[in-house]
């Protein structure tokens, strides 16, 4: 049986790529493909990968590489001899992280030096969107082949424990870091309670950074003068779930995003999104999202919008469906099979 | 209804209504977060701050299940160690800020230099 690795260089239990490692796991072992996922660091909490030390594939196997971040294990990975497939997911400039993770912004600089090399020694290179494909382009890569996010809807099925309270829910799901921008959220969110809805609710979900920086957001989160705002930092899959299917809408001020799950999962819940048009946002939302420029007032107007327009509300979720249809399950299944048959001719 | 297209116009138009009645005065769109650093270069004040290293016990923590007693070892490891860490941190911050000079001096020497040659040849135009 061929084998098929997957390497990452961290794994965590709620990252956005350790979760795609699992979902084309999935999809390999149901194609017939043996092999199995290693990480750099494996975070407490995660499950289903080995140390990269562990290691040893046979010659024929073909050793998937998910690149979001640099590792010493995975650059050692360039001088095996086996076949390579690039996933590029994107890497955080670090310009956004020396301030708050100067290790972690260490890897993401030596990460975006290392990419040609990394897509040089790639049998197939792809991205996981159009915006991270021309991220691969600049760094001289000739043939790049776009492979989505393998989007499961299955998985959020299950509804957990639903937040408190009453009034319009404001959902924010990703990881406290600092691209992200929740220092704008809570302003634009500050904003839309003080002038349209004084009982509204701000849910963030999603690690932080480190303590220092959780911390330090919710220092900013006291400082924006709105209430009800919790950062409820990584939640199990269900209560995540609970939260969209209660959500009034979903809000993401992210200034650097590789592609953005989230949204895919708000069109699966018809929760109408407010975003800033950064990196992929613009590609995977296309119409079905409401943008904002950058003023908290004016985000602050469009989640109004959102909440009390329900005609609006429902053309939105129509064309978010629209969208679901374009990352659907077997079509991005089907890209994974040929990227990886490709691979492997 | 509001079409998505027009949805963010809409917004703009009556964020500046509400804002000549004097509402949104908060929103002012200054930022929390150090745009200073965002993408950029760090300015050499905040490259002068980093070059000082000191160890904070903050920055020892556990994230695992029931981690507090082991960020309270590694923090009181941290004590134990301390004199020796000092050490470290001084001869590491010795050589940061060595290089920082180094590297001002050079910066102010390239500066002398390209405004020597500008005045040169403006001189021979």
């Amino acid at each position: 049986m061929t084998a098929v690795h997957q390497a990452v260089a961290g794994a965590g239990p709620y990252d956005a790529v350790s979760e795609q490692a699992r979902a084309w796991r999935q999809l390999l072992s149901d194609a017939g493909y043996g092999g199995a996922d290693y990480a750099g660091q494996v975070a407490p909490g995660t499950h289903g990968f080995e140390s990269l030390a562990q290691l040893e594939p046979a010659p024929d196997d073909l050793i998937v590489i998910r690149y979001s971040a640099w590792s010493g294990a995975l650059g050692r990975l360039l001088e095996r001899p086996q076949r390579k497939l690039l996933v590029y997911h994107n890497i955080t400039p670090p310009g956004y992280l020396w301030n708050h993770s100067p290790a972690l912004a260490i890897q993401c600089a030596v990460g975006r030096i290392q990419l040609p090399a990394f897509a040089r020694s790639a049998r197939v290179v792809t991205a996981d969107s159009d915006f991270n494909a021309g991220e691969l382009h600049a760094a001289g890569a000739d043939s790049v082949r776009v492979v989505p996010v393998l989007f499961e809807p299955g998985r959020l099925a299950a509804l957990g424990r639903a937040p408190e309270g009453d009034g319009p829910l404001v959902l924010v799901v990703g990881r406290l870091v600092p691209n992200k921008r929740h220092d704008r959220v809570f302003s634009a969110f500050a904003a839309y309670q003080r002038e349209c809805e004084p009982d509204a609710r701000l849910l963030c979900v999603g690690p932080a950074l480190n303590p220092p920086y959780a911390a330090l957001m919710q220092t900013l989160a006291d400082a924006s003068g709105a209430r009800n705002v919790r950062l409820a930092g990584g939640l199990a899959q269900d209560e995540v779930n609970a939260a969209y299917a209660e959500a009034d809408v979903l809000l993401t001020l992210s200034e650097h995003e590789g592609f953005c799950v989230p949204l895919l999962e708000a069109f699966h819940f018809g929760v109408p999104v407010v975003a800033a048009p950064a990196g992929a946002v613009p590609g995977v939302a296309g119409q079905a999202a409401l943008y904002t420029d950058g003023d908290a007032a004016v985000t602050a107007e469009l989640i109004d919008l959102a909440v009390t327009d329900a005609e609006l509300r429902e053309e939105l979720e129509r064309r978010g469906g629209e969208r679901l249809e374009h990352f659907a399950y077997e079509r991005t299944a089907q890209a994974v099979r040929d990227a990886v048959g490709e691979a492997l001719a | 209804m509001t079409r998505p297209e027009q949805a963010q116009e809409q917004a703009r138009r009556s964020a500046e209504l509400k804002r000549a009645e004097g509402r949104y005065a908060e929103a002012t769109g200054a930022e929390a977060l150090d745009d200073s650093i965002l993408g950029g270069r760090a300015p050499a004040e905040l490259l002068s701050e980093w070059a000082v290293i000191e160890i904070e016990p903050d920055l020892l923590y556990s994230t695992r299940r029931g981690g507090a007693p082991i960020t309270a070892l590694k923090r009181l490891l941290l004590r134990l160690m301390r004199q020796h860490l000092v050490e470290l941190e001084a001869r590491q911050t010795r050589f940061n800020l060595g290089l920082l000079a180094a590297f001002e001096q050079l910066e102010r020497r390239v500066e002398r230099l390209e405004g020597a040659a500008e005045a040169t040849a403006r001189r021979n135009e």
